[in-house]
């Protein structure tokens, strides 16, 4: 009673299985690649909006090089750049495949910065403000092992302090407006991460408190928000007490 | 960014998503080119068939402190629809220290049945001395925390008009499934019912379940009588019987219903037992793996069933890993800016509304529809054996509750292998 006629294998059934499998597969990588496709020109949209915002603040404070400073604002320039920044770090972690697209991308990014930081400045040498500006240069995990620290610091102190403009350059990137900039302040990559604060470079990691040692304004800033709020329960404690 | 999936593990989940989906794509393709109604086995409108003749049978019930159950057990088996001429009910009492064998003497006395008392040895002795006191030409075993359908048998038997079936396999129901738990395991069987099938279509059962399994009884002659086989007695005689190319078909109109556990813990220590079973026995026929001589069975579905262990064990070699890391990270970047939890609160970005973070990635995808192709065999499962609730709350429940907690078992199972202890029988 032993059964001979096992059901023998059936090369044709295992050939089709794997070529609906393959075709399933390639399916999903075709959908993959094209949401990502889409994502990359949706950063291409986002960095034309950019440029035309920076053609268009320049444009401002040209007109406006005679007169007053308060209408060349560009908090929503500097806004737009943060959303940029993410978009691209998220690109990053996955590149696989489109990291020519992603690196030219990159680039035109950091040409963007370099405008604004620019702009930025002669702004502020004519309104006579404080710079409140940071150029931050990294390298990748094994040159800079630090980076990745610095980088969540300098994130964090981005979103406590709006006012706070933080560049962040690559700095394998290749391109010669970003060399230009790392020779002006002498970056070396043997001592990465660097900041660049005012016209003064340092190197290393720093934490929060160093930053603010180097950056007095976000002290000022610190104090200012301490003594609003202490303003705010003294005024309501009053408030209550003449009740 | 710096904690990516490392390149091998991309690979790997890659390779084993592509082997899941091919085999499911291959158990899909054999139900399409199968037509169970027309193939024969059942008669028209779906009546059980007859065989000519009626043959003998035995059920064993092999009773070990089951005072609450035993008895209702039995008198589903006396509703069964079956000459009680031709039928013996032999209960084996495998030293119960409970009331189990004052309940069962009430059935001493009536012509079919048979009561015996054993020293304590374990279920497989307890199976063991039924057959060996078994005079019928067909027997099979009834847990007693088991109830059969009346037509069960009439269901079984036709599938012995082939010469070559030495088993039949019933399919496996919970009874009453009102909680989560219940629900839960539900939609497993429901799987169970679907896949038993397929594998029967690919001369591939692994297992012979303990539940109402009907075998011809000259079998035991030929490969001998059940042994202990790491506590998982019902799978290592499926792995004899195809070892030694007997064919095992399956009934899936024949119902059967079981009471599964009722605790997350019980569940999990039955789990451990199956699954260290299955992985023991696997050792032990190794021989079998991905070789040609044993077919579907050696080529695809047990190498497949292999991979799935591998695949979940480093799957969550590789979470804890992850879990680890991003933990030891998320310390430090806390510790960075002084524990100033509130400026964390917010989504991370990837998580906000905006499509542009969403995940489509191909694994995504690929996952997606494999949950897709699991919940069309658990509907089918339902659809075979005519469950009229078809609503999908119990897959829901068994894709969650199953993805968080059968790592869990498979994990006690791989670390009882290694140590080579053996997970105690209930």
């Amino acid at each position: 009673m032993n059964n001979p006629s096992r059901n023998p294998i059936d090369k044709r059934k295992y050939l089709l299985a794997f070529l609906i499998t393959a075709f399933i597969f390639g399916v999903g990588i075709y959908v993959n690649s094209t949401l990502d496709q889409k994502r990359l020109s949706d950063i291409q949209v986002i960095q034309n909006q950019i440029s035309l915002d920076l053609l268009s603040s320049e444009t401002q404070f040209d007109l406006l090089k005679a007169s007053s400073c308060k209408n060349v604002g560009a908090s929503a320039l500097s806004q737009e750049l943060n959303s940029l920044a993410n978009r691209l770090s998220y690109m990053e972690a996955g590149a696989q495949n489109n990291s020519d697209e992603l690196n030219l991308l990159k680039k035109n990014y950091s040409l963007l910065e370099i405008k604004d930081f620019i702009l930025m400045q002669q702004l502020n040498a004519k309104c006579k403000s404080q710079p409140i500006s940071v150029l931050y240069f990294y390298g990748d995990k094994t040159n800079c092992p630090e980076c990745e620290k610095m980088g969540f610091v300098l994130t964090y102190l981005r979103s406590q302090y709006p006012e706070l403009r933080i560049y962040s350059f690559d700095y394998r990137i290749s391109l010669s407006a970003v060399d230009t900039l790392k020779s002006i302040y002498k970056i070396d990559d043997r001592a990465l991460p660097a900041l660049v604060i005012g016209d003064d470079t340092f190197t290393g990691f720093k934490d929060i408190d160093a930053i603010k040692e180097l950056i007095p304004e976000l002290k000022r800033i610190d104090s200012a928000r301490a003594a609003s709020s202490t303003a705010a329960t003294s005024s309501k404690a009053t408030s209550t007490s003449i009740r | 960014m710096g904690y990516a999936l490392p390149n091998f593990l991309a690979y790997f989940s890659y390779s084993l998503l592509f082997i899941m989906t091919y085999f499911q794509v291959f158990l899909l393709l054999t139900l399409f080119e199968h037509d169970e109604e027309k193939e024969g086995h059942l008669a028209p409108n779906g009546q059980p068939g007859t065989l000519g003749r009626l043959p003998t049978v035995t059920i064993l019930v092999p009773v070990y402190n089951e005072e609450r159950t035993v008895e209702k057990t039995i008198l589903s088996l006396f509703e069964l629809n079956y000459p009680k001429d031709q039928l013996e009910i032999l209960i084996v009492d495998d030293g119960s220290k409970d009331n189990t064998w004052n309940i069962i003497q009430k059935f001493k006395g009536l012509p079919h049945v048979t009561l015996h008392q054993k020293e304590n040895g374990g279920k497989y002795t307890a199976l063991n001395y039924g057959i060996t006191h078994s005079t019928s030409e067909f027997i099979g075993c009834l847990d007693a925390d088991s109830f059969v359908d009346k037509e069960a048998l009439n269901y079984i038997l036709p599938y012995f008009d082939d010469a070559q079936t030495v088993a039949v396999t019933p399919s496996l129901k919970i009874q009453n499934p009102d909680s989560i738990l219940g629900l839960m395991q539900n939609a497993e069987y429901n799987m169970g019912i679907f896949i038993r099938k397929i594998f029967s279509l690919l001369d591939a059962q692994y297992v012979t379940p303990g539940p109402f399994s009907i075998f011809r009884k000259e079998i035991f002659k030929k490969v001998g009588l059940y042994r202990h086989a790491h506590n998982t007695e019902d799978l290592e005689m499926a792995l004899r019987l195809q070892d030694e190319h007997y064919k095992i078909t399956n009934a899936h109109k024949a119902m059967v219903y079981t009471v599964g556990p009722r605790t997350l813990y019980t569940l999990y220590r039955q789990r451990v037992r199956w699954t260290g079973g299955f992985i023991q026995n696997i050792i032990d026929y190794r021989h079998i793996v991905l070789n040609p001589k044993y077919g579907n069975f050696g080529m695809l579905i047990l190498p497949a069933a292999i991979y799935s262990i591998i695949g979940t064990a480093v799957f969550i070699v590789y979470k804890i890993y992850d879990i680890f890391t991003s933990s030891l990270l998320t310390y430090d970047h806390m510790k960075l800016i002084k524990w100033d939890f509130a400026s964390q609160w917010g989504l991370p970005s990837f998580l906000k509304i905006d499509w542009w973070y969403y995940n489509f990635q191909a694994t995504f995808v690929l996952g997606a529809l494999s949950l897709a192709v699991i919940a069309f065999t658990i509907w089918h499962g339902k659809k075979m054996t005519g469950e009229s609730n078809k609503k999908f709350v119990d897959v829901l429940f068994f894709l969650i509750i199953y993805a968080m907690i059968s790592p869990i078992w498979l994990a006690t199972s791989l670390y009882n292998t290694l140590r080579q202890r053996d997970a105690a029988w209930r």
